[in-house]
């Protein structure tokens, strides 16, 4: 029973807090059905910093902040001393109401100035206009572009630590009136739905104006980009500011440094798979097709191509452990990127696991093998025993589209693969277009891809759940997963976008064009059975938001989608029965 | 205490293959409750072989070895809590969303299907655990250590 009240206390402050632990108070028992939350509404950025300021109230709040600096740079010091001694002091986490009360216990005088902006508020029509603070003008403006310093690059949206920067962008597309007054900001309303489209098409312009190398009129409008997702919230804010961010290290050759230790990598990718169900799904679905290759083997080998933190491993080895007649002897290999600090991470996984085989009662055997690039392993390195003794499986999980970077190199994967001679190889990757050699096509679908994925990670982060785990659907609190899952997309924006040639390692391509590629290497398709497609239904039922995902059956292969939109594939593979070990012609 | 026929008094907490027998029948939250009610029952309840009866009692016999996985994996109680009861009531939830077929036979395929799932994940749930520090990442963890800090 305390632990059913440790649970209530758990639920409660998990409702009240932020990620760092800020408390409002608002405690309120939460239900299973409850949509709304105290941190509804709220600007996940800020909130991730511990202030909790409501979107629609940004504009608002942002100019109080102005005229309370000004106020208290301008005020004699008397005027500002009975602030530290009142005692009363508002919660400064709830930015809005704090501003309030600071600036109505320093005195009136600028009471005019706000009477001056209300007038200009009602001033303005409908139409878009924008917000605008610069400090320095205070005359009438044109409609100029001011050539300005790099703050103009949207990244400071994304990764800011001061909430007025974000709202002072220098570049001043204004349609501000006069004023005289030293304290009057002219600000203006943002018509959202307007901005939306218009960002959307000057997103595309921007990236057209890159493909033709006029980068002038692309670093103007991408400034314009980082000012209207501004305007805008949720999903469409952060895609846009993502895409902007690319563009504008495109745009000024700054592009992002290849030293982000893969440790960290690991990191955003275990935040998004416990976000969302892309990884869990591929990682089911492919357990699931490994398993019944390995039906009838005593001893199974499986070849991870990217083992992380090796999540994929413990369900297939519980799987092997209850399956009648026992579990086979489970060897597994794992591949991956030398770690920058030398720690050996592999064998840290691999002993991991080899604890959990243990506990379960699994014969498990581990090797690790650290390579920059797949192509640098051969079939003679990874101790391949008779296929007599031993089934092997190959799962590639996003891994195998990085070779497209490298001329020759997924040939000579495939090629070793052939060499090791698999039952069964499962591949999985993103089902999309973005590694068309024209750079607006690129730029267009990977728009519309990561669109629909950060609109799937928008609902899935605000549905609500109820769960003392990890493993199913953490309540909406869990900003910070969010937060993280979206940096770990907002990398592969910027691969796709700002690299070219070898750097550009997000490569990813459809199930067709995977489909022909494997086909004409020599090997053949493996249907997923029922099974597979109905452990995968199952899984997404659990995840709040499910009602969004969809997933879909596609000749034999399961695909992942987001309601219209396939997101990932799963496919499974086996060699054809008359390849031999020659390169087949692969059409790149 | 129960006043018998013959003029006896019955006291449940003397009969205890008795009250065993009963409390078989609860589901999750009463068990919850029952533990509730003194040392003796609290006790009871928290034997792991009733959560294993709860666990599989609408399914066929589960095979061989799931015992040993699960108790070394965390006991059945936990895989209840952790699993298996969220599970079933989201799937419960979502098959009357699409109108399911709720015929005998399929009601236990599903189940079995169920059931695996909630041993796969209680498996992951276990690995992430122990091993990744804190099930739910680390920002989950970090956040208990923050509610107890404010409790004490």
């Amino acid at each position: 029973m305390k632990r059913d009240r440790d649970r209530e206390r758990e639920k409660k402050s998990f409702n009240g807090g932020v990620s760092n632990g800020g408390f409002s108070g608002k405690g309120k028992i939460w239900e299973e059905d409850e949509e709304e939350t105290p941190d509804a509404g709220m600007d996940e950025l800020l909130a991730v910093l511990g202030y909790k300021v409501k979107s629609s109230d940004m504009a608002d709040v942002a100019q109080k902040l102005e005229q309370l600096e000004m106020a208290m740079g301008t005020t004699m010091e008397d005027g500002i001393t009975h602030l530290s001694t009142d005692t009363v002091h508002k919660n400064p986490s709830d930015m809005a109401g704090w501003v309030q009360s600071m600036l109505s216990s320093i005195s009136t005088n600028f009471d005019m100035c706000n009477q001056e902006n209300e007038l200009v508020l009602s001033g303005c029509g409908s139409s878009s206009s924008i917000i605008d603070f610069s400090r320095n003008e205070q005359n009438h403006r044109t409609t100029t572009i001011s050539d300005d310093d790099l703050r103009a690059i949207p990244g400071g949206a994304v990764f800011n630590s001061d909430s007025n920067k974000r709202q002072r962008s220098s570049s001043s597309f204004s349609t501000s009136m006069l004023t005289d007054s030293s304290a009057a900001r002219p600000v203006v309303l943002v018509d959202s739905q307007e901005t939306g489209v218009r960002l959307v098409h000057t997103l595309m312009a921007c990236a057209e104006a890159v493909q033709q190398e006029n980068l002038t009129l692309a670093d103007q409008l991408v400034r314009h980009i980082g000012i209207l997702a501004v305007s805008q919230s949720g999903a469409m804010r952060k895609v846009a500011t993502y895409f902007a961010e690319a563009l504008a290290r495109r745009i000024y050759k700054i592009y992002p440094q290849d030293s982000i230790e893969s440790s960290y990598t690991d990191v955003l990718q275990m935040h998004f798979y416990e976000t969302c169900p892309y990884l869990k799904f591929a990682h089911f679905t492919a357990n699931q097709a490994i398993l019944e290759a390995f039906t009838g083997c005593n001893k199974v080998h499986v070849i991870d191509f990217s083992l992380k933190q090796g999540m994929q491993w413990p369900a297939l080895m519980q799987a092997l452990a209850l399956r009648p007649g026992g579990p086979p002897a489970f060897r597994l290999t794992g591949i991956g990127p030398p770690q920058p600090d030398n720690t050996d991470a592999l064998q840290q996984v691999g002993w991991k696991l080899a604890q959990l085989a243990e506990t379960i009662g699994v014969e498990f055997e581990f090797r690790g093998f650290v390579a920059n690039s797949l192509a640098d392993l051969d079939a003679a390195i990874l101790d391949i025993r008779p296929s007599e003794t031993e089934a092997v499986a190959i799962n590639s999980v996003f891994e195998l589209h990085r070779l497209l970077s490298r001329p020759g190199a997924i040939e000579k994967v495939l090629n070793s693969i052939k060499q090791i001679n698999p039952k069964i190889v499962t591949l999985v990757e993103q089902e999309a277009n973005h590694n068309a050699g024209v750079f607006i096509d690129r730029f267009n679908e990977a728009l519309h891809y990561y669109s629909t994925m950060f609109d799937s990670l928008e609902s899935s982060g605000s549905s609500s759940s109820a769960s003392p785990t990890g493993i199913l659907p953490q309540p909406p609190v869990n900003n910070q997963d969010l937060v993280m899952s979206e940096v770990y997309l907002g990398r592969q924006i910027c691969n796709v976008v700002a690299c070219e040639g070898s750097d550009r390692v997000e490569r990813h391509e459809t199930l067709n064009q995977w489909r022909v590629r494997m086909n004409s290497s020599g090997f053949d398709p493996v249907h997923l059975g029922s099974n597979a497609f109905k452990q995968a239904s199952m899984l997404l039922a659990l995840f709040a938001g499910g009602d969004g995902y969809r997933v879909e059956e596609n000749d034999g292969c399961l695909m992942l989608g987001w309601h219209t939109r396939p997101l990932i594939a799963t496919s499974a593979w086996k060699l054809s029965p008359d390849s031999g070990t020659g390169a087949g012609e692969v059409e790149m | 205490m129960v006043q018998l026929e013959n003029g006896t008094n019955f006291f449940i907490n003397d009969n205890v293959d008795v009250l065993i027998v009963i409390l078989q029948r609860l589901d999750g939250g009463s068990l919850g409750v029952a533990a509730c009610v003194c040392k003796l029952w609290c006790s009871i309840t928290r034997n792991d072989s009733l959560w294993e009866h709860l666990c599989f009692r609408h399914v066929s016999p589960p095979p061989e070895g799931v015992r040993t996985v699960v108790l070394a994996l965390g006991g059945y109680r936990r895989l209840y809590m952790v699993c298996i009861k969220p599970v079933l009531d989201r799937l419960r939830k979502w098959k009357k969303g699409t109108g399911f077929d709720e015929s005998e036979v399929m009601k236990r395929v599903w189940m079995q299907h169920e059931v695996e799932l909630s041993l796969s994940l209680f498996c992951v749930d276990y690995y992430e655990r122990v091993f990744l520090g804190g099930g739910g990442g680390a920002a989950a963890s970090s956040l208990m250590f923050l509610c107890n800090a404010v409790n004490v």
